[in-house]
């Protein structure tokens, strides 16, 4: 592989071809695919890659656990909702005061969870998920606007209104993410080649080491857990859009918080593309069991899918499926390329 | 009063559900986060040794308790070892972290597939069993749990204190590349305590049988909790696991007086989270014990 430390794009490069040619799918798929349940599910894909890459800011590169970062996504969804039924505001707009506010929430919570270590912080991130959800699920109504605790907020149809974030088709929506995906990619991109993407490398590996060294390891975890936050809570408005139903349980569980984090590891943490692999092979296979099994006993299976292939990733493939992936890939564009 | 306690009643069950959370700490450093999906197991083993033999739940312990240190012998030696030995000089194994929280949530939904979403409870001959004392009632299997947890807590520091295999144990808690190199080996120390350590849910498992009901999920409400009494009380520290219990009980069963059940959770994660933040290695000062 050649040193590419400066982050220019080479074209010729075989390490892109992969990549580019996995983009023009994705912008094709929608020409092809005309099925509604099936252009939802690759939307949904689409979330959850964002998703897992938003997450990988931190519990990737800044090398810490955060195993409830449903929390930020659920602080954008009702955000954006309650501002768009209360007051008619578009979500649009919504989503980018949800993104700070859930900034804001970070960084509260942000600064005394930093100190924590490995498994306290953990923890610390599970509480403060589980305690957002409850507090949610409890409050019916504060300062006159109407939370509906557990039984969540339905969001008033408008049909195909784009100012209102709201699409007649699928393909609306799946161009959105793709292009926040894309969004998200580049700006991982940026960090992992710049001093922030070293100094958070360093900080997560060996804090004491780093901070020794003169970085501020705390600052670069935070502003690490902002960017993160901040789209967590756009990715959270994005689903309120497309489901147009919000409920605790759903968008600020430990369940989704699990799931991301497991998608992110299990296609390689810290990485560029693995959290994308990640949500690229586990989300069909949990939608094609769900499927396929149905009825109450079956309601966690694709958890029981994820948390073996994480039980298997942890035991035989510390690094991910990236690792194995990349192996492949390089090894037969070696062969391909070597003679030209 | 009452509130008080049944409070310290049912904080001395949390805190031996929060035992063998604490002492596998002690030893590996590693947070069992498919603590409370064991405590559902030994739960659901109970619950069928009642409901196939008829057995007299505190009689029970007899079988259960192999059932429990076996399935934590393995647990340990089969899934968790491979790992802390390709993670040997990492100081804070979260490999093994995102194993357990992977065995937590795949266990949970197992038993889902398994024994379905219902509530199922073994109604024994202790189950609504009442003591009276001046207009006050207090549940007896309550009562028994409490004695019970007393009892393991006692057996338990007895064990780490006064054995040999208990002194081998913390010695390995302590120092790992020492105690190898007195010759012990450190991974069948690991196998041990952690079997000690599910034993003990066994004993919890049992005792909340004729108490509470069974389902796939229960163990997270006691997981949760066991998290915050292994925080309050320091993370390896036997007499804090049950201190901490007490306090969370004590708490908890005034927030439900004083506001209602579901906020109660709500103030446990809060003082939960205050503890962390203000001294994460614990309120009782233990620190030092291994």
């Amino acid at each position: 592989m050649k040193d590419n430390s400066r982050g220019d794009i080479n074209l010729v490069d075989p390490n892109y071809y992969l990549p580019l040619i996995a983009l023009l799918i994705l912008f094709c798929i929608p020409l092809v695919i005309k099925s509604v349940s099936w252009m939802q599910i690759m939307v949904l894909i689409l979330w959850y890659a964002c998703l897992t890459l938003s997450w990988n800011f931190v519990g990737g590169f800044a090398g810490v656990l955060p195993m409830g970062h449903a929390a930020y996504a659920g602080v954008g969804a009702y955000v954006s909702t309650l501002l768009f039924i209360n007051y008619g505001l578009t979500p649009w707009v919504g989503m980018l005061i949800g993104g700070v506010i859930s900034v804001l929430v970070a960084l509260l919570i942000g600064v005394p969870t930093f100190k924590l270590h490995g498994a306290y912080y953990a923890l610390a991130s599970i509480a403060f998920v589980e305690l957002l959800r409850m507090v949610t699920e409890n409050t019916n109504k504060i300062f006159g606007i109407k939370i509906n605790g557990a039984r969540g907020l339905l969001i008033p149809l408008k049909g195909h209104s784009p100012f209102l974030f709201q699409f007649g088709e699928k393909i609306y929506y799946y161009y959105v993410i793709l292009a926040m995906m894309l969004l998200i990619f580049f700006i991982s991109y940026k960090i992992q080649k710049s001093k922030l993407g070293y100094y958070l490398v360093a900080g997560g590996e060996e804090q004491e080491a780093a901070e020794s060294l003169g970085i501020n390891v705390t600052k670069y975890k935070l502003i690490a857990l902002s960017i993160s936050a901040f789209f967590m809570a756009i990715l959270g408005t994005f689903y309120a859009q497309l489901v147009l139903f919000i409920y605790p349980q759903g968008i600020m569980s430990l369940s989704l918080s699990f799931e991301i984090a497991f998608m992110a590891i299990i296609g390689g943490r810290g990485t560029l593309m693995g959290p994308i692999l990640g949500a690229f092979t586990l989300v069909p296979l949990a939608e094609l069991s769900r499927m396929y099994l149905s009825g109450s006993r079956f309601l966690g299976i694709h958890l029981m899918l994820y948390s073996s292939i994480i039980i298997l990733v942890m035991l035989y493939m510390p690094k991910g499926l990236i690792g194995a992936f990349e192996k492949i890939y390089f090894f037969f564009t070696n062969k391909l390329f070597k003679k030209s | 009063m009452e509130a008080i306690i049944n409070g310290v009643l049912m904080g001395g069950v949390y805190g031996l559900t929060a035992l063998g959370l604490s002492l596998i700490f002690g030893v590996m450093k590693v947070i069992n986060f498919a603590h409370g999906s064991h405590l559902m197991i030994m739960m659901y083993v109970e619950y069928c040794l009642i409901k196939s033999i008829g057995i007299d739940p505190y009689l029970s312990l007899l079988i259960v308790l192999p059932i429990a240190y076996t399935i934590g012998y393995f647990t340990q030696a089969i899934l968790i070892n491979p790992i802390l030995k390709a993670e040997k000089d990492v100081r804070e194994p979260l490999g093994v972290l995102l194993l357990t929280a992977g065995l937590w949530i795949f266990l949970n939904n197992f038993f889902l597939m398994l024994f379905g979403a219902n509530f199922k409870s073994a109604d024994t001959i202790y189950s609504n069993t009442v003591l009276k004392i001046n207009k006050m009632m207090i549940s007896k299997p309550l009562l028994y749990a409490f004695l019970a947890s007393l009892i393991t807590t006692y057996l338990l520091n007895w064990l780490l204190r006064k054995t040999k295999l208990g002194k081998a144990i913390r010695a390995t808690g302590q120092d790992r590349e020492a105690a190898s190199l007195m010759g012990i080996n450190v991974y069948k120390i690991y196998n041990i305590a952690f079997g000690i350590g599910i034993a003990a849910l066994g004993v919890a498992g049992t005792i909340l049988i004729p108490l509470f009901y069974v389902h796939p999920f229960v163990g997270d409400v006691f997981d949760m909790r066991a998290f915050v009494i292994v925080v309050l009380g320091g993370l390896g520290s036997i007499p804090g696991a049950l201190l901490g219990g007490l306090l969370v009980g004590v708490i908890e069963s005034l927030a439900g007086h004083f506001l209602n059940m579901t906020w109660a959770a709500a103030v446990i994660y809060m003082i939960f989270l205050l503890a962390l933040f203000i001294k994460p290695s614990g309120m009782f000062g233990f620190e030092k014990e291994w």
